[in-house]
């Protein structure tokens, strides 16, 4: 055989191995992307960090609020665990006096600002109860705290609650008996108190109640909080995993040269941006973890969480860790839709292909159609939360949609100017959408934001309640159920010499019945009898003459019925009878004949008080039975800790003295726990966008660093770059608020009238636009020393 | 010691990076009108011995003056000043300002200088016509070739009718072609208007533009004349 018969044979080709195609085609890219990211050196590795951390911070977020609500069960449980138990006879009904009931009274305070819970308790046989997390019953002047409270007490910070709480301290209260880890919590024992002191018998611990049903309008509240804060965590890791797509999208371009289709490289490419999400969910779960072991050190706005409440739920968890590699993936095949990567070099399709403003603007429309389709907020039924939630969500993420159409509808429009303006609107027109990704998660914050203030605004009217109290004229008072003998006169004695007190209105005050019998069908006369010196007795009706030893008969004002019923028991130069108990043993005491009738005036409580008014002179207030004493006290607000001063001095003339604030605005503790928590999220929310603002400032001006150096060379000022990065920031951004402004405004505007409220303040927008601004002045101020660094001429080398 | 009539001369430039010395006692001058092309291998110190020449980097020791004044003892803001008005830069890639158009980046540094936008853009569209780019006024340097955009930046560098150039490596992205026809616009058009231009290269046939030569080598300069 020739060769040339040989070659007419045809050789045994190798076999052409066939590529995979569907599932596997997808696993085959994927797989590669990610060996790609794992081994494309530093700068591969650089990415791929910048998205881990990104994304880590939002998984960690992410995770928090998953763990919500294990969080508010186990609180709720602990809270339910260490209220009394009922007594048979309903909630009011106290105890049977046993071998193991106690006998306890509330002596709540505060110190500096902080609740400090207290009860002194005493037991009334040999084997009392005891509330959870307490080991032992303490004995008399023996306490319990909680460790926050021993740390605040052993500081030379407690050194005034010390003094208010003498007590020895024999244990501290086991985490199962707090709520949270920075309650300031007591149980002290006592061997004095008595049902007369207020002392109240309960049997045990335990409330198995649901617990109080949220209203529906702070149900509403929640679901937006949970919104806005999560969009934006949400938005910000869509960012996070294109942190670095240019230089990605370059390697890429070395992919189509050795024949690679726009197919596979898109895939690899979603390969690489599921490698840093992966990287990423687990430096999320690593950041919870480690942030997990400290929370129970941190206190936000008095908010502190146990470390074991942090659980996230199961389904919630299950959903994240599907969510974040998926939407990265989907993601960057999205954003891929817009760049054509050739073998030599990417082209971005998206600078000729101009953005089409209708589908954008049909998002937030839509969701202000589900809010309006849901109709009004029904007080007394039950609120369904997903409605309302989508809508949130719709309106928000079209607000973050809009805005890449508006900012390049924007800059497109900027001509001219001097050469910092000139390069940053440049740059700007050049990657618009780089620039609106970076402001979107701050966009759809202050617009939430903006939405949730003026929510607040309009439904606080229903849990901020005016109280008509003035405090002006004094701004504490106090409240006390014993009166021991000279107690009152000791009362205002001492408040009187405590530093930084400038006046007392102190009185005395007992319920004084018209001598006689009665028929069953027949109200015995009853009126108030107020002993208090000539100054407290101004304070409380209008007198003109006083002098120790005068009695007056006090009318309301205005009301001439209720003066009749006052004057039926006051009847002067007659008797008075005065008893703790109705049909108790009583005392008699005579209206002196001479006593004048005055009319009363609102004390700083906003309160009138009217009967018999008499000074100590007339009648010794340690006489009375059943009295309680009531104090009005006027501060020097000058005087540091003034308040604690005041509250010492009531814990030492009755530990269960209750000490108020004179307010003259209420607010609801749930209202106010919901803002709270909104301060603690938002703030949260925020540092995390800084961070993602930060992240691509910085990846942008290293994307440029060889160009910066090149600027500086040729003689370009500092401050000519500084105000260029400035501008490219400020733009996008000053677009961005004024689109929050606008989608917020319309957002709260449509929740308000679901509650069918009115829009109180308009302007309610203008603290968290300030806080946004800000925010990048920060941004921009932090990223100004890289950027010195990148200016150096280092990036000139080449070699 | 300064030759006689130069414009720019260091002498005795000494610069570390870290632990590897670039500049080992370097010395070099240039006088008005001059090309003068600097030679050396990968690593030698060319590029260092012109960014300290152009005030970019600030020498360990040693001395560098320009028109009789002390180069390395002027503060930042000062040298940042000349290179604005005095100096022009060229080189190898990545000079342009991507989002700029062609003219605007041409207009740049006159822009810098305090010149108004018409009138800097009339400059730099002179310099484009000089430079036979006018063509790509209007377009953004991603837009147009290499060669085409190495041309931009020679007419970026000479729009500020600068005294002195500084071009390194300006052909070292290009193909012989381009190259070639770069470095004949650049060198006509910088003896026309009498500017020195500093030309670091590796490669003799871009020396060959230069009528002297500098050689580095571990960080230290000799001069060559040129025979011709």
């Amino acid at each position: 055989m020739t060769l040339l018969e040989h070659q007419g044979v045809p050789a045994e080709a190798p076999p052409v191995p066939t590529p995979p195609t569907g599932v596997a085609a997808w696993l085959r890219d994927l797989g590669l992307g990610i060996r790609l990211a794992a081994g494309g050196g530093r700068e591969g590795w650089v990415r791929t960090a910048l998205t881990a951390v990104g994304v880590g911070l939002g998984v960690a977020l992410l995770l928090t609020a998953a763990s919500a609500p294990h969080l508010l069960h186990e609180r709720s449980q602990r809270s339910q665990a260490r209220a009394e138990s009922v007594a048979p006879g309903g909630p009011d009904a106290h105890a049977r006096k046993s071998d193991t009931s106690v006998l306890r009274i509330s002596a709540e305070s505060e110190f500096r600002g902080r609740t400090v819970e207290g009860w002194l308790m005493r037991a009334d046989g040999t084997h009392p109860v005891v509330p959870p997390g307490v080991a032992r019953f303490p004995g008399a002047d023996e306490m319990v705290v909680s460790p926050a409270l021993k740390e605040l007490l052993d500081s030379s910070e407690g050194s005034l609650l010390r003094e208010r709480l003498p007590y020895r301290i024999t244990g501290t209260i086991a985490d199962s008996g707090l709520v949270s880890p920075g309650d300031l919590v007591y149980y002290a024992g006592s061997d004095t108190l008595a049902p007369a002191d207020g002392g109240h018998r309960i049997a045990g611990y335990g409330d198995p109640g649901e617990g109080e049903e949220m209203p529906p309008v702070l149900i509403v509240l929640i679901i937006m909080i949970c919104v806005v804060l999560l969009v934006p965590v949400a938005i910000f890791i869509v960012t996070a995993v294109r942190f670095g797509g240019d230089r990605r999208d370059r390697r890429l371009a070395a992919l189509r040269l050795i024949g690679t289709d726009v197919r596979t490289t898109r895939r690899i490419a979603a390969g690489e941006a599921v490698f840093g999400a992966l990287l990423g969910l687990l430096t999320g779960v690593v950041l919870f973890l480690v942030g997990r072991r400290f929370v129970g050190h941190i206190e936000m706005w008095g908010v502190s969480v146990f470390p074991s409440d942090l659980v996230p739920d199961l389904r919630l968890t299950a959903l994240v860790v599907v969510a974040v590699p998926l939407t990265a993936m989907l993601v960057t095949l999205a954003a891929l839709r817009s760049v054509v990567i050739e073998p030599l070099g990417v082209v971005r399709g998206g600078r000729d292909r101009r953005r089409r403003f209708w589908w954008r603007l049909l998002m937030p429309v839509a969701g202000l159609a589900v809010l309006g389709l849901t109709g009004k907020v029904d007080k007394s039924a039950p609120v369904d939360p997903y409605p309302i939630a989508g809508g949130a969500v719709l309106v928000l993420v079209g607000l973050a949609l809009l805005l890449p159409w508006l900012v390049e509808a924007c800059v497109n429009r900027l001509h001219g100017g001097p050469v910092p303006w000139q390069l940053a609107t440049r740059r700007l027109r050049l990657s618009s959408g780089a620039a609106s990704r970076a402001v979107s998660g701050i966009t759809v914050a202050v617009a939430g934001a903006v939405a949730l203030q003026m929510l607040f605004a309009a439904v606080g009217d229903e849990f901020n309640r005016m109280t008509g109290q003035d405090p002006s004229r004094a701004q504490f008072y106090t409240f006390s159920q014993k009166v021991t003998s000279e107690a009152a006169a000791r009362t205002i004695k001492e408040f009187k010499a405590t530093k930084g007190v400038e006046a007392v209105i102190g009185k005395v005050e007992v319920y004084v019945t018209r001598p006689g019998t009665y028929k069953d069908d027949e109200i015995q006369p009853t009126t108030s009898l107020i002993v208090g010196d000539c100054g407290t007795l101004r304070e409380l009706a209008r007198i003109d003459s006083c002098k120790d030893g005068d009695t007056f008969v006090v009318h309301p004002r205005n009301d001439k019925e209720l003066s009749d019923w006052v004057d039926q028991t006051a009847r002067k130069g007659k008797e008075v009878a005065i008893s703790d108990t109705p049909g108790g043993k009583s005392m008699r005491w005579t209206l002196p004949a001479d006593s004048p009738t005055v009319v009363a005036r609102h004390d700083p409580l906003g309160e009138d008080s009217w009967g018999i008014m008499a000074t100590t002179g007339a009648i010794d207030p340690s006489t009375l039975p059943g009295a309680t004493t009531q104090s009005q006290i006027r501060v020097d607000e000058s005087v540091e800790d003034v308040a604690e001063y005041v509250r010492n001095t009531a814990a030492g003339l009755d530990p269960a003295m209750r000490v108020s604030s004179v307010k003259s605005v209420a607010r609801d503790e749930k209202y106010a726990s919901v803002q709270r928590g909104l301060q603690v999220g938002a703030t949260a929310t925020l540092l995390l966008i800084a961070a993602a603002m930060l992240v691509a400032q910085l990846e942008q001006l290293r994307e440029r660093k060889r160009l910066l150096s090149v600027l500086v060379a040729f003689g370009t000022r500092r401050s000519t770059l500084a105000w260029s990065v400035l501008w490219q920031t400020a733009v996008p951004v000053l677009i961005g608020l004024t689109v929050a402004v606008a989608g917020g405004l319309g957002l709260g505007a449509t929740l308000i009238t679901m509650l069918d409220k009115e829009v109180t303040d308009w302007w309610l927008f203008l603290p968290m636009t300030g806080a946004g601004a800000a925010l990048i002045l920060l941004v921009t101020l932090v990223s100004l020393p890289p950027l010195w660094r990148m200016m150096r001429p280092d990036g000139l080398r080449t070699e | 010691m300064i030759p006689a009539g130069s414009l720019l001369c260091a002498d005795s430039l000494y610069k570390t990076y870290g632990r590897t010395p670039a500049l080992d006692g370097a010395s070099f001058s240039i006088h008005p009108g001059e090309v003068v092309a600097v030679l050396g291998p990968s690593g030698s110190g060319k590029s260092t011995l012109l960014h300290c020449l152009a005030g970019i980097v600030t020498p360990d020791r040693g001395t560098i003056t320009y028109a009789g004044r002390e180069l390395s003892a002027m503060p930042d803001a000062e040298r940042s000043a000349l290179r604005r008005t005095e100096f022009g830069f060229v080189f190898q890639f990545g000079q342009l300002v991507p989002e700029l158009t062609c003219v605007e980046n041409v207009a740049l540094p006159l822009r810098l200088a305090g010149a108004r936008r018409k009138d800097a853009e009339r400059t730099a569209r002179h310099w484009l016509e000089r430079l036979e780019v006018e063509a790509v006024g209007a377009q953004r340097p991603g837009e147009v070739s290499g060669g085409q955009g190495q041309r931009v930046a020679v007419a970026r560098a000479l729009a500020a009718s600068p005294k002195v150039i500084f071009a390194d490596e300006p052909t070292g992205a290009l193909d012989s072609l381009n190259g070639e026809r770069v470095m004949q616009l650049l060198t006509e058009a910088a003896r026309s208007a009498n500017v020195a231009v500093v030309l670091v290269t590796h490669e003799a046939r871009v020396a060959a533009y230069s009528d002297r030569d500098v050689t580095v080598r571990d960080g230290r300069t000799r001069d060559l004349e040129h025979a011709g």
